[in-house]
């Protein structure tokens, strides 16, 4: 092959070469995008009515279940989630995320004991929700409740596991904002 | 870097002489741009594949969630409308492309020995490309993709003795339901990716053994005799890939994949259309009518298929030359000339029966009146109860005005009347009326 035959065989490898890598990457952007953008939306919980704050006594722990409305991509859907409720002296009424917070089991109140214990790997806690024993990686996730006419209202929220930080499982939306 | 990897690869598979095997497949009478339609489809394909996998993330393959998933997709989903834009396009590159793939392998004798069986693998890919077009449409469950199966499936229908058995294996049932989705949706995404990609493989393959047919003319042709597959035809094959790439992409981008309205079983007004790549046997269909109906649907099918894999034998003759192969272009000229005069005859054809509710808002009309329930008491056009008044003509008995006030409020305008106020909002009752004033 002459010299001039090689220059021009390079060339046409190297256009070669450039066009499935343009190819590539122009597809990469919406593929990706397409792909992935659930995990990029924010959402905002809603508040839930869980039921009466009356039917709760103080520090007996509860497990209560409530419908929140969630919007799942084309459809909005009533879907069942659960909780424990545990009223306060003050008659404030605190409301634990149902997931332990080290892999996510759900755990329970022992009466005799005085204590919420995790049936998968024996982490326990105290009635405010903090570790005592066990490889929990922080307190019992406190969601956020209010009292209005008697009714306990929650923002049911899902939150990152395993983690000594708190921090949700989605990105938040910010209501002012909407963005 | 990537050399020492192909060394490492090299020294226990011998990629280098697999590339040689493959790249050096010599052309007889060199590199042409009439040779870029087989590479460009294998490349559309991966691209179906790509696009038709993530479809799958986002889209529910039963009738109650069908429409509003894909609706989703198109309307919401981060570039969905651009992901569907490109399988919807791409499907109708496919179908161009393949048939001209087809025809340039026709015109140049390419079929000839040794290489029979390459055309007969190809005319089974030709017909996996038509089935994906056809399975396909379905999926969104659209007035479209409805009625143009309920038309398409019903064909199987008219085939003698066994039709009505055949007509309820394809749709899973007499009706076309869930079932049917299923089977279209596995047939789809799982049957004829398969099969497209191991038949393609086979394709190459046995080109690849069989050797490229080339030039009818190579040995006459200066100063290339022939030229190895790579750089020059595979240069060729990239930059055609690459325009087909960026119309692609424009189509898709600038003509987004349409979405009618969701199917509708109970309509009546609708005009049922194929997509235009199957206006030719629509067309078919409305020639041969009544007892003759069996041409269209069985018989002409079946002798074109039954043609087209019989090409290789029927002209045996080594001669490759299309000048020296009159009968066989006049043959495909007249296939080609056929199928667009139908396909553009199918265009045209004109829409007929009840007048077609085409304004979005009647569209939407149409929805309220059939989700609140009003084909309980009220009739149109024979199909509802006989309670209320038959509506068939009532655009053309009551103005707009009457209309929303009665719809508003039925005691007020009618004391006593049976009519119960619809549950509509405002807006709905204002579509309910619009689509009330069509019927004349």
């Amino acid at each position: 092959m002459s010299e001039q035959g090689i220059t021009r065989r390079n060339f046409m490898i190297r256009a070669m070469v450039s066009i499935f890598a343009f190819i590539g990457a122009a597809l990469a952007v919406p593929l990706g995008g397409f792909s992935i953008f659930p995990a990029l939306t924010r959402r905002e919980s809603g508040w839930s009515d869980a039921g009466t704050a009356r039917d709760l006594a103080v520090n007996v722990p509860q497990e209560r279940r409530f419908f929140e409305v969630v919007k799942k991509g084309w459809r909005e859907e009533k879907v069942e989630r659960a909780a424990w409720f545990v009223k306060q002296a003050s008659g404030a009424v605190v409301v634990f995320s149902p997931s332990c917070p080290h892999l996510g089991c759900g755990y329970r109140w022992m009466a005799a004991q005085q204590r919420f214990e995790c049936p998968c790997h024996a982490s326990v806690f105290d009635i405010n929700g903090k570790v005592i024993s066990g490889p929990a990686p922080r307190a019992l996730d406190v969601m956020e409740s209010r009292l209005d006419n008697g009714r306990v209202l929650v923002k049911f929220e899902v939150f990152q596991l395993g983690t000594p930080k708190k921090a949700l499982a989605w990105r938040r939306r910010h209501a002012e904002t909407g963005a | 870097m990537p050399k020492r990897v192909l060394d490492w690869l090299d020294e226990r598979i011998e990629v280098r002489k697999l590339w040689q095997t493959m790249t050096d497949r010599p052309i007889p009478g060199g590199s042409s741009w009439f040779y870029v339609l087989g590479s460009s489809l294998l490349f559309v394909f991966a691209l179906q594949m790509a696009t038709g996998i993530l479809l799958t993330l986002y889209y529910a393959p039963v009738p109650d969630h069908a429409y509003q998933s894909v609706k989703y997709i198109q309307e919401e989903a981060l570039f969905g409308s651009f992901v569907r834009g490109l399988h919807h396009w791409g499907a109708t590159f496919m179908v161009v492309l393949v048939s001209l793939h087809m025809l340039r392998v026709f015109v140049f004798g390419a079929y000839k020995k040794p290489r029979e069986i390459v055309w007969l693998v190809g005319v089974g890919l030709f017909l996996v490309v038509f089935g994906f077009a056809f399975t396909g449409y379905l999926l969104p469950w659209d007035q479209k993709a409805y009625w143009a199966t309920v038309v398409g499936t019903n064909v199987a229908g008219t085939v003698p003795v066994v039709g009505g058995l055949l007509l309820r294996i394809i749709r899973g049932g007499a009706e076309l339901g869930d079932f049917a989705l299923s089977r279209f949706f596995a047939i789809h995404t799982y049957i004829l990716p398969w099969s497209l990609a191991l038949l393609a493989g086979l394709h190459v393959f046995l080109l690849e053994r069989a050797g490229a047919g080339g030039r009818w003319n190579a040995a006459e042709r200066t100063p290339y005799r022939s030229e190895p597959l790579f750089p020059h035809q595979i240069f060729k094959d990239s930059l055609f890939i690459l325009m087909l790439f960026l119309a692609l992409s424009a189509f898709a981008y600038l003509f987004p994949a349409p979405l009618e309205p969701q199917a509708d079983p109970t309509d009546s007004s609708y005009n049922p259309r194929p997509e235009w790549y199957f206006y030719a046997v629509f067309q078919m269909l409305r020639i041969f009518e009544g007892p003759l109906e069996l041409i269209g649907t069985v018989i002409l099918p079946t002798v074109v298929i039954m043609l087209l894999l019989l090409v290789p034998f029927i002209d045996r003759r080594p001669e490759r030359s299309p000048r020296r192969r009159k009968a066989m272009m006049a043959a495909a000229a007249l296939a080609v000339a056929g199928v667009t005069v139908l396909t553009i005859a199918g265009a045209r054809a004109p829409i007929v029966g009840v007048p077609a509710v085409t304004e979005e808002s009647a569209l939407a009309g149409r929805q309220v009146y059939a989700r609140s329930g009003c084909a309980a008491c009220h009739s149109i056009h024979g199909k509802g109860g006989t309670i209320g008044p038959d509506l068939t003509r009532v655009g053309a008995r009551k103005d707009r005005a009457w209309l929303d006030k009665f719809l508003a409020d039925p005691q007020a305008v009618k004391p006593g009347v049976l009519m119960p106020k619809p549950d509509v909002t405002a807006a709905e009752r204002r579509e309910l009326v619009d689509y009330l004033l069509t019927l004349k």
